[in-house]
């Protein structure tokens, strides 16, 4: 009412993770790995498929997927990849 | 690992993926490992290397001549040093609840590379 924000603001979640669709990503899960690569595509869950996908623990490269699923369960959030 | 990602990615799943052209939705990714040599991490510092035979809507699956490693750090009393210690075991036909997986991916190029 007092404020009308602008459109970035409004958006919903799903609506903020189709921007994210087919661009670098970065997951976080459950077990504190973070996933960084391209997000191929999700469902309700929240299960996803990366590709070409780094697995980082504390910081760490420890491995390398070519695709990736994570199970949504374990997902605790997803987002843009911060520029390199 | 690292040469059957980036081969993988090279083939012709990769560029398709992206396109969204194969994959409508993610548990199409675990349909097209069926039967292939798949690397899964499950939860308690678990992984699993083996070929799946079926899975189903929670990812409950069956997985084939299955390598399991199980990593556990203990600290050393003395030098208070964290050792990571990793056992193996084969497991020639196993079931695994899905709701312990974290991650699957498949290995395609990997059984290729080494014929």
């Amino acid at each position: 009412m007092d404020s009308m924000p602008g459109q970035h603001e409004t958006q919903r979640p799903a609506d903020f993770l189709r921007q994210i669709l087919g661009r670098p990503a970065v997951v976080k899960v459950n077990n504190g790995a973070e996933y960084r690569g391209n997000l191929v595509c999700l469902d309700g869950y929240l299960n996803i498929v990366m590709e070409g996908t780094e697995e980082f623990v504390g910081g760490e490269l420890k491995r390398r997927y070519g695709d990736v699923f994570l199970r949504g369960n374990n997902v605790i959030y997803v987002g843009p990849a911060p520029a390199k | 690992m690292q040469s059957a990602g980036s081969a993988a990615e090279g083939a012709s799943t990769n560029g398709a993926l992206t396109g969204g052209s194969i994959l409508g939705e993610p548990s199409d990714l675990v349909r097209l490992c069926l039967d292939e040599l798949v690397y899964v991490k499950l939860r308690g510092e678990r992984e699993l290397v083996g070929r799946l035979h079926g899975y189903d809507q929670h990812l409950n699956m069956v997985v084939g001549d299955a390598e399991e490693t199980v990593m556990s750090t203990e600290v050393d009393e003395e030098t208070f040093e964290q050792i990571v210690r990793t056992r193996k075991r084969k497991l020639p036909l196993v079931f695994v609840r899905g709701d312990t997986l974290i991650l699957i991916s498949p290995l395609f190029r990997q059984s290729g590379a080494s014929r």
